[in-house]
């Protein structure tokens, strides 16, 4: 019994990729065809077996796009980003998303480059230079305690560590920031969390906003490309 | 001159026209059946000031049981609009009286309009042969009425005779004994009185496996037994809510009445009467729900049970920007209770996000009876073009046939023009088939990727390596524990050699004392600062430094420490005496094994 139940659990483990393989070009087929919701409903099937896989958050976010739903192709794309930022396709799916609805990806006085460059690595990856860094400066710090050689290269390693670890706090400060894109066909901003309280502004889809308090089904934010601050409803945001 | 006359007669021509006074009075229907109702509307406009009644004629072939009024004022002119639901009492032909309006000391009437009343709701040239005129059956109502009543007032009425010789009675009675889950039906519960009462309080039944809702009061007067009742109904919308029986528990009308049974002393404060508080009830009854049919049930089928249903649809605009929100409403009409029906399912609409909206209920206005339900859905169109939205079904079960009928919508038109708002004039999706297809675009999304099964690039995977972690930190922890004992092994060689360099660069007692301290501390880790000088020697004893040597220690730490403390008693030549006799000490210890 137990070794039938070992040769299933191996079975499942080989054969599972190849049916997310399966998934996916079905999925492919169904995008072709322009079957956008059946094509969704294959990815997201297999993102519950690969839940960081950038390539099936783009490939969401294209059909949600083709579909029309602009915001929750955004909200897609931006995860997709995260996972892998220096993919061009996707830096390219979610600047022209972002840039229908008036937002851009760079922000406004950062040069393009610094931004490509901030954002050449992910942070899972620059976590793990980080911690290659790490270990080599303690090689290094070890051997020059034995030897009392090499302490300028043990110093240079220390300084690159330092500034990597800084590098990976910006970013990782970055991605934690509490953001949301409109998912709604529109949204109304208002002044207080509920609709008793006057609505200052319409937002329409795809605008993407800074969450900075909730309150039952309201949430206070600030549109990023307007600087307008208020509340609205829980269930016409993304989270991303 | 002549434009001051124009403008004089332009004015009085216009207060003229303001102080027309016009009456109309309409009915919904003039053919209609004993278990519907019948909505009179009565429209004043063209008056000011405080809003004045109608004068109604006398309606015995009707009972009240809603009255509404509306008033608006436009451009100074008031429009007053009364409406009154009414239910039927009798079969036959019956008509409307004028209806009286008094304004400013003028009276007003209306035309009257004639009424048929069906036994049921059959078409009225069937019935024409037998229908006696409803205003003098009305008229002459005795014990002999019952049969021409409707059914449910016939059942009210015939229940009323089982309470002969009784002032106060309670009578309570359904339309339906056997309706189907859903189908609406009415409880009419009756207090007959034929003595004078007052602060009556009506009870609502109890009920299981029912929905009730109060759906209007009315006055009458019937005789039984000879004798002249008046009485006050309360009808009930009802419906079922599961296959099974259901109960209608009692009503209860609790009243006061006077009595002159009171106390001498409450005749003198009180006055001659005193009341009493008594109470009626109605009898329980039971009914039977049964179950909907199950063969040729729709898809559309939403748990609608009823009659006389209408299914209308449209857009709020018929042309929009592709991005742009257009809103579809579907609004279902009828005699049916709506409230409890699940939402309409709308079909997916191909170039088109939906999304659904809360459904609206509520019962028409002036109908007591008739109550509507609006489906919304906010359709967002991805791509230009002419659409046409198909025909939606909806379906109901009809009581009186045993059948489903379903309704259909009339197909809807929509112009869809590219947006004008997205940058590059985007068009957002490019199915096939569901636009004209074909669009100047300027940039478009890039085409889905291949999904690797393995995406984690080998960076990603580093930290996961928690055994790098701990033998990159053994490593170092090894190398600073190395690196400490090294430095101490290195002190305690090199102990000696710096020590004999310190003394023989002495220039004073202190230089000697500090390096036969520092001796101590590298070579046995014995601290002289902060121990006595017996301290010190048992130290050196513990050592293995024989007893002469500690006390040839002992006397030279004490000799240099006079000489230090004490500057009469030096000597120059002593400085180096004291020097050699240290390093002859050193020496000494060197030697040691």
């Amino acid at each position: 019994m137990r070794k039938l139940f070992v040769y299933l659990t191996l079975a499942v483990g080989f054969l599972s990729p190849l049916f997310a393989q399966e998934n996916s070009s079905q999925a492919e087929s169904f995008y072709r065809a322009g079957q956008y919701a059946q094509a969704l409903a294959a990815y997201e099937q297999d993102l519950k077996l690969y839940p960081n896989n950038p390539y099936l958050y783009y490939n969401i976010g294209n059909c949600y796009f083709k579909m029309g739903s602009k915001g929750l192709a955004i909200a897609n794309y931006y995860r997709a980003f995260k996972l892998n930022p220096r993919h061009a396709d996707i830096r390219h799916n979610l600047e022209l998303a972002l840039s229908s609805g008036g937002d851009t990806l760079v922000p406004t006085g950062i040069p393009p480059a610094v931004h490509r460059a901030f954002f050449s690595l992910s942070l899972a990856q620059l976590k793990g230079i980080v911690c290659l860094v790490g270990w080599l400066v303690c090689l290094l710090t070890g051997i020059w305690l034995l030897t009392r050689k090499g302490g300028k290269l043990t110093l240079a390693a220390g300084i690159v560590f330092v500034a990597c670890a800084s590098w990976y706090y910006m970013l990782h400060t970055w991605e934690k920031q509490p953001l949301a894109v409109i998912a709604a066909p529109a949204a109304e901003l208002r002044s207080g969390p509920g609709t008793n309280f006057p609505a200052s502004a319409s937002i329409s889809q795809g605008h993407l906003v800074q969450v900075l308090d909730s309150k039952d089904q309201w949430q206070q934010v600030v549109v990023r490309s307007e600087g307008l601050k208020g509340w609205v409803e829980s269930s016409a945001l993304e989270h991303i | 001159m002549k434009k001051f006359l124009l403008l004089l007669c332009c004015l009085c021509v216009s207060v003229a026209v303001q102080a027309q006074v016009l009456l109309k009075a309409s009915t919904d229907k003039t053919d209609l059946a004993l278990d519907d109702d019948l909505t009179l509307t009565v429209q004043v406009s063209g008056v000011s000031g405080t809003m004045v009644m109608p004068q109604l004629p006398s309606l015995p072939a009707f009972n009240i049981y809603a009255r509404e009024a509306e008033q608006s004022t436009v451009n100074g002119r008031t429009t007053l609009l009364f409406r009154y639901v009414m239910v039927p009492r009798f079969v036959g032909s019956t008509s409307i009286g004028p209806i009286k309006f008094n304004y400013q000391g003028k009276t007003y009437q209306t035309e009257p309009i004639a009424i048929r009343i069906y036994k049921t709701a059959v078409p009225p040239t069937a019935q024409k042969q037998t229908t006696p005129a409803a205003t003098n059956t009305a008229a002459k109502a005795t014990d002999t009425d019952v049969n021409q009543l409707p059914p449910l007032e016939q059942e009210l009425a015939t229940r009323a005779y089982a309470h002969p010789n009784q002032i106060y009675f309670l009578t309570a009675a359904t339309s339906q004994k056997k309706p189907y889950v859903n189908e609406p039906f009415t409880l009419a519960v009756r207090f007959y009185y034929a003595g004078a009462f007052y602060d009556a309080f009506y009870k609502n039944p109890e009920v299981s496996n029912l929905l009730l809702e109060e759906a209007g009061e009315t006055q009458g007067q019937q005789t039984l037994h000879g004798r002249v009742y008046q009485y006050t109904e309360k009808r009930y919308r009802v419906s079922g809510v599961a296959p099974g029986q259901a109960t209608i528990g009692p009503a209860t009308v609790t009243y006061r009445v006077g009595s002159v049974n009171g106390s001498l002393l409450d005749r003198f404060f009180g006055g001659a009467a005193v009341s009493k508080e008594e109470s009626v009830s109605s009898l329980p009854f039971k009914l039977t729900i049964t179950s909907l049919p199950q063969e040729g049930k729709p898809e559309s089928f939403y748990g609608a049970v009823g009659g006389a249903y209408t299914l209308s649809a449209k857009l709020d605009r018929d042309h929009a920007e592709a991005g742009e929100a257009v809103t579809l409403s579907v609004t279902v009409q009828g005699t049916g209770n709506l409230k409890t029906t699940s939402d309409l399912v709308f079909p997916e609409i191909p170039g088109f996000t939906a999304y659904p909206a809360a459904p609206q209920t509520g019962n028409v206005a002036g109908s007591t009876t008739r109550n509507y339900k609006v489906f919304q859905t906010v359709l967002v169109p991805t791509v230009s073009g002419s659409y046409t939205i198909a025909s939606i079904p909806w379906s109901y079960f009809d009581p009186q046939t045993a059948r489903y009928k379903t309704l259909n919508t009339r197909p809807l038109s929509l112009e869809v023009s590219p947006s004008s708002h997205t940058a590059n004039a985007l068009d957002f999706g490019a199915a096939g088939h569901t636009g004209s297809g074909i669009q100047t675009m300027g940039h478009d999304i890039r085409y889905i990727l291949t999904v690797p099964t393995e995406h984690t690039s080998w960076l990603a995977r580093l930290p996961q390596w928690k055994w790098m972690h701990a033998l990159v930190l053994g490593w170092l922890a090894l190398c600073l524990f190395i690196a400490s004992i090294g430095r101490r092994t290195a002190q305690r060689k090199h102990a000696y050699t710096q020590a004999k360099a310190q003394l023989k660069k002495a220039h004073s007692y202190e230089d000697i004392s500090d390096a036969l301290a520092t001796y101590l501390l590298q070579k046995w880790n014995i601290s002289t600062a902060s121990l006595p000088l017996k301290s010190i020697v048992q130290a050196l004893a513990r050592h293995n430094v024989p007893a002469a040597q500690c006390e040839e220690f002992s006397t030279l730490w004490k000799d240099l420490e006079s000489a230090r403390f004490s500057p009469a008693q030096s000597d120059p030549n002593a400085l180096a005496q004291f020097s050699q006799r240290a390093q002859n000490l050193l020496k000494n210890w060197e030697n040691l094994k």
